[in-house]
């Protein structure tokens, strides 16, 4: 696809000229700055008891202040707010060119439409493995401050894959959100999807059905309600990467074939 | 390659129950300007869209620059340029990035072809602005220069004087006239100012209810053009049935008085003489064009003189009443 890189090109300059990959990481930071906070009343319990409700919640949601903890909060944090801040980010890429008007200018070009597509996808990929990324670091950063015991070189190693495979789960799905935000030439249908998808989610996990509807699988890989090798099998990983894939080529089809009114 | 720029055969667009397109021939010549023209509704960004392969003919085929355009939207848009509907930009990109970006997507290696453009619509002051913060005319002079970057044999413009100011549409009409004189480019424009069209298209088609209903070279234009003679005598009414009893059967509109007969416009004189001799003089006598607005209303079924002449007074909608003179044009 040889005209890839100006389709690259635009969409890194659109990006950067943007403010929303500023928001999105902001938004994002809340995740461990919030975990750090709860680290830091439970490690003082008196502080905690004059904290008054804010402190009980925090004994109830997290339990104790320790590294395990703290990275099971990042990758819930990344398995569940991901998925609607890597919505926001998909929706953007795709979104705005119908809500700009932009759309039809992208489409009777020498830079194939696939190229197009194909450039939006690899910058969402990016962008928003990044921001995982940033969150976990922002996240270490934020412990070692706080001084949260119970610290491990494999306890890191594994917290990355907790924390970046649950990324990996909730970006293989964003197909579908670029698809929905293609289709429905703008932004409010793929945030109804997106809030559709993560009300579902939880219905899966309650149900325990959880391992089979693709968008429980990166909560419950992130631990959400327990040791993943109890619950998610290779059905889990296969039925994203299958919904993935249908997505993917969705979205490239309707790019090629509808009519483009907008 | 064909010696068409543009070719539809049976062109037809269907959206569920509406016929947007119905069964369009159009051929558009390598070097002509072709002004499409329509109502709202009538198919024409309907038409632009499927020559440019955003959306799929129901029935037909397109071939621009002899190419056959899709499937899968493909088409020879390295050579073509395009503006549809309203123009658009990235707001939060200035109007060279905007460029810049149009330019890597054709394909363009030299970036001073973005330089080029802004210069040729006079948007280079505002080279380092952002595009959201244009005024509508310049950012309608935005995108014509996205779509001229490119130096195309084609420019498929929908409404390209939209939101300029009097002075701009002038200069645009004169790019567009420079572009195909001088270049050789062809231009395909539609435009709801009609006049703009009449200037400077060498063939004008019209399209009505998605049906391309008649189409006018230059030639025919002139043919199809109603002359009449105005009258206007301090004796209206003497005049005016002066020129009834001669049998030019006039009708009156703000106070002046229409003939349409091809004797009162080819022999003036004897109209005079007529008016003279009737003790009705006239104070202004001159032969007008009806022009291509009028034509094009009666066309498209609507509102016509003859209407408008009925809404004057209770007088004139008895004297408007009377049938039209069939030996007139």
């Amino acid at each position: 696809m040889k005209s890839l890189s100006p389709a690259l090109w635009t969409e890194i300059l659109k990006m950067r000229r943007s403010k929303v990959p500023l928001f999105t990481a902001i938004g994002f930071s809340i995740a461990p700055l919030m975990g750090g906070l709860f680290m830091i009343i439970l490690k003082d319990p008196e502080a905690a008891k004059s904290m008054g409700l804010i402190s009980a919640k925090a004994q109830l949601m997290v339990g104790v202040a320790d590294w395990p903890t703290f990275f099971n909060i990042l990758s819930q944090a990344v398995a569940v707010g991901g998925a609607i801040l890597f919505a926001i980010v998909t929706i953007w890429v795709f979104g705005r060119e119908f809500s700009d008007r932009t759309a039809k200018e992208l489409l009777a070009l020498p830079t194939s439409r696939e190229a197009i597509v194909t450039a939006k996808f690899i910058v969402i990929g990016v962008w928003t493995f990044l921001l995982s990324l940033f969150i976990f670091g922002l996240g270490l950063i934020v412990g070692a401050l706080v001084d949260i015991p119970g610290w491990s070189i494999a306890l890191l190693r594994s917290a990355s894959v907790d924390v970046l495979g649950s990324a990996v789960l909730v970006i293989a799905l964003l197909p579908f959100v670029a698809f929905i935000a293609s289709m429905g030439r703008g932004y409010l249908p793929p945030f109804g999807w997106t809030i559709l998808t993560v009300a579902l989610a939880q219905i899966a996990i309650i149900t325990g059905w959880g391992d089979w509807f693709p968008w429980s699988v990166s909560a419950l890989f992130s631990g959400a309600v327990g040791p993943r090798a109890e619950i998610l099998g290779l059905h889990s990983y296969g039925i994203v990467f299958l919904a993935s894939v249908l997505a993917l080529a969705a979205t490239f089809y309707w790019w090629r074939n509808a009519d483009q009114t907008k | 390659m064909s010696n068409f720029a543009i070719e539809t055969n049976g062109l037809t667009k269907r959206f569920g129950d509406v016929l947007a397109v119905d069964h369009v021939d159009l051929r558009v010549g390598v070097g002509e300007i072709y002004g499409f023209l329509g109502l709202n509704g009538a198919g024409k960004t309907t038409t632009i869209r499927a020559l440019l392969g955003m959306i799929r003919p129901s029935e037909g085929n397109v071939k621009v620059l002899g190419q056959p355009v899709g499937p899968n939207g493909r088409g020879p848009w390295a050579q073509v340029g395009h503006l549809v509907e309203n123009p658009s930009a990235y707001p939060e990109l200035t109007v060279r990035e905007n460029l810049d970006m149009a330019r890597r997507l054709q394909g363009i290696q030299n970036p001073k072809v973005v330089d080029e453009a802004m210069a040729a619509l006079s948007i280079a002051s505002y080279a380092d602005r952002k595009a959201g913060t244009l005024s509508s005319g310049n950012f309608q002079r935005l995108g014509l220069a996205r779509a001229m970057l490119h130096s195309p044999e084609l420019l498929i413009l929908d409404e390209p004087a939209n939101g300029l100011d009097p002075a701009g549409v002038v200069e645009i009409r004169e790019l567009i006239k420079s572009l195909a004189q001088e270049k050789g480019v062809t231009i395909f424009m539609s435009s709801h100012i009609l006049t703009e069209v009449d200037r400077i298209a060498t063939r004008i088609g019209i399209i009505h209810k998605g049906k391309l209903i008649e189409e006018w070279d230059t030639e025919k234009r002139e043919q199809l053009r109603t002359k009449r003679l105005e009258i206007r005598a301090r004796n209206l009414e003497g005049a005016f049935i002066s020129m009834q009893s001669a049998g030019f059967k006039p009708v009156i509109k703000d106070e002046t008085i229409l003939i349409e007969h091809v004797h009162a416009i080819d022999f003036p004189d004897d109209i005079v003489r007529i008016l003279v001799n009737a003790g009705a003089p006239p104070i202004h006598l001159a032969v007008v064009q009806e022009n291509l607005e009028d034509y094009f209303l009666k066309l498209t079924n609507g509102p016509s003189l003859q209407a408008q002449v009925t809404k004057q007074s209770p007088t004139q909608v008895e004297i408007a009443s009377s049938p039209k003179n069939d030996s007139s044009q």
